[in-house]
């Protein structure tokens, strides 16, 4: 099977396209024959990963790269960055807007879910931007 | 149940059109937060929700979820219901409060397998 490599743009408070990444990565999850548990875990990370340049950041874009056994999705912002890492890992810790709440986001639970469903993930942020790194092995 | 089943219900009206007359319904999830029902929902789940906003039906598209019931009598807005029907998803609703939706559906052949 060849790899998958693409490349989306992401856009700030673009709530009508939220979710637009997480659909075609798990449509090309689907194709490639990956299992339906594998598909969820990555498709619940990839959303929640893209809501969050959605309703956080001042927009960017996703890297989806799928091979025989991995998927590795990374999220790149342009800012503002998240003021402390710890605190946003923390389930239910939220800075999100009031736009972005009455649009049903911003519960705090972003990365403590994609943490819980990926293998591995890194974060690293400044005011430049975030970017956020997840990886997934075939089980 | 079926979302026929829910279709039938005297308290509950479809809102949309949808190409497939029945799809199977395994579970009823009620939340208003949609990450919470990105990470608990599964195929074929009933959602339960008051929350008014397109990206509703983003993830029960995601999640493959058979149906979206709105609570309260929410007059649910004309994007939700063309994405809805361009996906094939019914869309109910009802002037229940979702406690009460959700008591109402168990009680069809009374499913306590739906909670």
């Amino acid at each position: 099977m060849s790899e998958y490599l693409e490349e989306y743009p992401i856009e700030r408070n673009d709530i009508g396209n939220a979710g637009t990444v997480a659909s075609l990565t798990k449509r090309a999850l689907k194709k490639r024959g990956f299992s339906p548990e594998f598909i969820k875990r990555v498709t619940i990370g990839v959303y929640e990963a893209e809501i969050n340049v959605v309703i956080h950041s001042y927009g960017g874009n996703a890297k989806i790269h799928i091979s025989d056994d991995l998927c590795e999705i990374t999220f790149v912002d342009r800012g503002p960055g998240i003021p402390c890492i710890d605190d946003a890992m923390q389930a239910g810790f939220s800075t999100a807007s009031p736009y972005a709440i009455e649009n049903g986001f911003g519960a705090g639970m972003g990365l403590p879910n994609i943490k819980a469903v990926s293998d591995e993930m890194s974060l690293e942020s400044s005011d430049e931007g975030t970017k956020l790194t997840m990886r997934f092995f075939k089980e | 149940m079926t979302t026929k089943d829910i279709a039938t219900h005297e308290n509950f009206t479809q809102i949309n059109t949808t190409k497939e007359s029945s799809k199977p319904v395994e579970k009823l999830f009620a939340s208003d937060l949609l990450s919470n029902v990105m990470a608990q929902t599964n195929e074929h789940d009933c959602l339960l929700t008051m929350l008014n906003n397109i990206n509703v039906i983003g993830v029960a598209s995601l999640n493959d979820l058979s149906c979206v019931v709105f609570t309260q009598g929410v007059k649910v807005k004309q994007e939700l219901i063309d994405k809805a029907n361009e996906l094939d998803i019914p869309l109910f609703s009802t002037q229940f409060s979702t406690v009460d939706a959700i008591i109402a559906l168990t009680k069809v052949d009374h499913d306590e397998t739906l909670l």
